[in-house]
């Protein structure tokens, strides 16, 4: 069963309900009743938690910032090496263009977000209430897309993207996920 | 105003209170809410009691332009109150193991500038550029301004435009009201005992004895916007000595603080997502023709992704090897028997053309003469790739930066480099070039470093330079893109898969950085000894920062290495588990690099910049205080406020390009500058960076921000 459980913490988990367990049998602790009730329980579970159907997160790849021209929101094109095996590089590569250039549209100083800040200094800022700024509006369309992306591309291959605004616009963080169906080793 | 400082007054209101769980600190908000106190009752008294006499005798506007400023200083004070400034949400990291992973610092290159991002231990992950942890709120807040008590409040990158139009707006209307009160007080100066006189009288001296630090505060923003810097940024002295990275020119900062949109709330957003159903059986990328060849001829024994790389450029190296040059002498790794023979896959790799698709891009018409040598390639090509994948990175960049011209003027330390690619070892010393590219044996090493170069006799160098680059081109498989990419790929938030335990100031005895003697210390003895020429404590690495490097090949080895160091961890940590001798020493070879490259690219600066300066002298700068005890004289509370929390970090504060503690922040300097906005420190990186090497080699000391002591071998 060991090498079914990749999950570390399922498998110390099971190694600590084991045990448990083993103290009982062996009578070395002296156990309540609902404490063995629990541990068997939690033997259980983790047996059966391997037979649900939610393939485990092997790893997270994390597309950093890219700094080079400034604080502006752009992100690595560069393709991660755990994804070679996974995804086309076009495709990522596109992803992440695709995103780059939103959040570019997002923070362009234009005569749209200037209008923007003169109507809420005209109106003591409570224009905020009733309005959604130019950003939030731009991030949305960022939602939509990655939504649309990990439905199209990225689940089918076993990732998954997060929204970089989840992580404070610092990373894009890629969840691989195990492939159990094929013995590929990764 | 300088007298309520918060914590004057909160250490007799805070202390009876009882310990609750989140401990409610009424000192925070006695300066907010006398701020509220004053700024509300002053102008409601003067509405009352001058308005009335003012819209008789004057006209009706005035009571309205004193309202409509008024009320917009109000507005934006409520902004820069409530507004969160842009506060990260905590990073999430698998393990609490990590933080001890994670390097203390990471390099960022920003428009060609070496920026340090170090890590948060509180909120687990790198700090952004220009991001700063505030003590007083425990976040890490984007743009950092200050923590301002007036508002109670941090001042980031989402709230600094209301504030900076609250300071505006707070100077107009202390003016308006003391001049105004003024107009009344002169008008009705034989009836002074009268209430409204009295009042009116009261509402001014409040109005005057605001309205110098407020003006100076103001004054200081002004200057501040225009020269694009954050007041943290100014503080800390971070741009006193060098060019600030952040700044786009007057206009376009001005424009950036008030035109730019608003930025979003990283907190409490509303997450809609749904769950995403990821199941098996999951599509695969299809294979290249070349790939499925690979895979035809491989062994079978490790991974696809390895050998798939590895045996492209095999295979292209094979091709090209038996026609264009005789297979070259034998390796002498002889002298390591310890060493598999891994090694010889790296040297060989190493000397020619390179052994992944990305060094083969740069040199591709070279020979791989240690082909025949390395008959099992894949198992040992891989662990060869793994170990030396630590170094991955200057290769790639030198090559690729040895077909820029202006690397022709490079010394010959870097154009052995380059001929790495080209040359054969140690025996192509005959080509007339410096030394070859051997792996990261330390036999090879030794042989190199009784190479001279030609041009110039940098012993010294070829021997950690082979060293860094037989590592790095051996492991350069994951650089497919290698100039542009100076932020190394971090395989976690900055610590999970990094399995590296790295401490500040680590620097291994042997200076050597390549893996494969971190692995075998036993051969560490040849390093040892090639390391000594340099300096006795400082890495082979920084020595072999020439001091006419480019800061571009530099930034490039660094954004390099960062790559190689970390992408080495993740893919590679079950190997790395299974052998135990490596993870000790290989956090101190990524926290090495960092470490280097920090010296490096702070070299490079130095150096790059002295020479733009005939005036410097090469003397150490002298020891100053710290510059928060030097800060603005003109808002002592301010000054207060920001100095505990710049405290904390020492040497955070440290701009790559900045070695040199310069003297006390003056502010008269803030006055803009005779051009307008081109900042003054420009002219202060040329006589202030001045921490050249002697010619004649050795350690310099250099003291940088904060008093930190820093050694350069030179």
């Amino acid at each position: 069963m060991w090498f079914l459980t990749k999950q570390f913490a399922v498998r110390r988990y099971f190694t600590h309900c084991l045990s448990a367990l083993i103290d009982l049998v062996c009578g070395t602790k002296r156990w309540r009743t609902s404490e063995f009730v629990l541990a068997s329980l939690v033997f259980v579970q983790t047996h059966s938690l391997q037979d649900l159907q939610q393939p485990a997160v092997s790893s997270k790849v994390y597309v950093q910032r890219d700094y080079s021209s400034g604080t502006i929101c752009k992100f690595q094109t560069k393709f991660p090496s755990e994804l070679e095996s996974r995804l086309d590089k076009q495709q990522f590569d596109e992803t992440i263009q695709t995103l780059n250039n939103l959040y570019a549209e997002a923070e362009k100083l234009g005569g749209k977000s200037y209008l923007e800040g003169c109507l809420a200094c005209v109106t003591a800022y409570t224009i905020f209430l009733c309005m959604e700024t130019h950003y939030e509006k731009v991030l949305k369309k960022i939602a939509r897309y990655i939504k649309d992306q990990n439905e199209k591309i990225y689940a089918p291959r076993g990732l998954l993207l997060t929204d970089p605004i989840e992580r404070g616009l610092r990373v894009v963080e890629v969840t691989i996920f195990e492939d159990r169906s094929i013995g590929s080793g990764r | 105003m300088p007298g309520f400082s918060g914590g004057v007054i909160g250490g007799g209101v805070g202390g009876p209170a009882s310990a609750p769980p989140r401990p409610f600190r009424p000192s925070r908000y006695v300066p907010v809410s006398a701020a509220t106190t004053f700024l509300v009752g002053a102008t409601t008294l003067f509405f009352c009691f001058t308005c009335p006499w003012l819209s008789e005798s004057i006209s009706s506007v005035v009571p309205f332009y004193i309202a409509v400023i008024f009320l917009f200083t109000l507005a934006n004070f409520c902004m820069a109150t409530f507004m969160d400034p842009g506060i990260f949400p905590r990073g999430k990291t698998e393990g609490d193991t990590d933080d001890f992973r994670a390097p203390l610092y990471k390099t960022v290159e920003i428009r060609g500038i070496q920026v340090r991002m170090k890590w948060c231990s509180t909120c687990r992950f790198y700090r952004p550029p220009r991001c700063s942890h505030c003590s007083v709120c425990d976040n890490c807040v984007e743009d950092f301004d200050h923590h301002c008590p007036w508002v109670n409040n941090c001042i980031g990158r989402r709230n600094y435009r209301y504030f900076f139009l609250f300071l505006l707006s707070l100077t107009t209307h202390i003016m308006n009201i003391f001049g105004f009160g003024l107009v009344y007080v002169l008008h009705h100066r034989h009836q002074l005992d009268t209430p409204h006189a009295a009042v009116t009288m009261a509402v001014m001296c409040v109005a005057g004895l605001f309205f110098v630090p407020v003006a100076g505060l103001t004054g200081f923003h002004i200057v501040l916007v225009a020269r694009g810097r954050t007041t943290n940024e100014q503080v800390t002295g971070k741009f006193r000595g060098g060019v600030n990275p952040f700044t786009k020119g007057c206009l376009r900062n001005i424009s950036h603080v008030l035109c730019s949109p608003q930025a979003p709330r990283y907190l409490g957003r509303w997450r809609g997502h749904e769950a995403l159903e990821v199941q098996p059986p999951f599509l695969r990328p299809s294979l290249t023709e070349a790939q499925l060849e690979a895979k035809v001829l491989d062994n079978g024994i490790h991974n696809d992704r390895h050998s798939t790389r590895s045996k492209i450029s095999l295979d292209q190296m094979e091709s090209q090897s038996a026609d264009i040059e005789p297979p070259p002498p034998p390796k002498p790794d002889f002298r390591y028997p310890g060493l598999p023979r891994a090694d010889t896959e790296e040297s060989s790799l190493l000397t020619n053309a390179p052994p992944t698709p990305s060094m083969y891009k740069y040199r591709p018409a070279y020979s791989s003469p240690g082909r025949n040598h390395a008959t099992p390639p894949h198992p040992i090509k891989v662990q060869s790739m793994i170990r030396g994948e630590s170094l991955d990175s200057p290769s790639p960049s030198i090559l690729q930066s040895s077909r820029q011209p202006s690397y022709r003027s490079e010394p010959s330390s870097l154009d052995g480099a380059t001929v790495v690619g080209g040359g054969v070892g140690v025996h192509r010393g005959e080509r007339g070039e410096g030394p070859g590219g051997p792996g990261g044996t330390a036999g090879v090493v030794s042989g190199v470093s009784g190479y001279s170069l030609t041009r110039r006799s940098y012993t010294s160098y070829p021997s950690s330079l082979v060293l860094s680059i037989g590592g790095s081109r051996s492991s350069s498989q994951r650089s497919a893109q290698t100039v542009h990419n100076p932020l190394a790929t971090l395989q976690s938030e900055g610590t999970t898969d990094t399995s590296y335990k790295s401490l500040a100031n680590q620097t291994p005895r042997n200076g050597s950085l390549s893996y494969d003697s971190l692995l075998t210390p036993s051969e560490s003895p040849e390093f040892e000894s090639a390391a000594h020429e340099l300096s006795p404590q400082n890495s082979p690495l920084q020595g072999y920062t020439s001091p006419f490097l480019s800061a571009q090949i530099a930034q490039q080895r660094e954004g390099q290495l960062l790559q190689g160091s970390t992408t080495f961890s993740s893919p590679h940590r079950a190997y790395l588990r299974a052998v135990s001798p490596p993870t000790p020493s290989s956090p101190e070879a990524q926290h090495l690099l960092q470490h280097k490259q920090d010296v490096i690219s702070r070299n490079t600066r130095n150096l790059s910049s002295l020479s733009s300066s005939p005036g410097a002298h090469p003397l150490e700068p002298p020891v100053s205080p710290p510059p928060r005890g030097l800060s603005l004289s003109k808002s002592p509370s301010y000054t207060g406020e920001a100095g505990p929390q710049h405290k904390p970090r020492p040497a955070g504060g440290v701009y790559m390009f900045e070695v040199n503690h310069l003297t006390s922040i003056s502010l008269s300097p803030l006055s803009p500058s005779p051009n307008g906005c081109p900042t003054r420190s420009t002219s202060r990186p040329v006589l202030a960076n001045h921490s050249t090497p002697k010619p004649g080699g050795g350690v310099k000391k250099v003291t940088g921000v904060g008093g930190t002591t820093y050694e350069i071998s030179v």
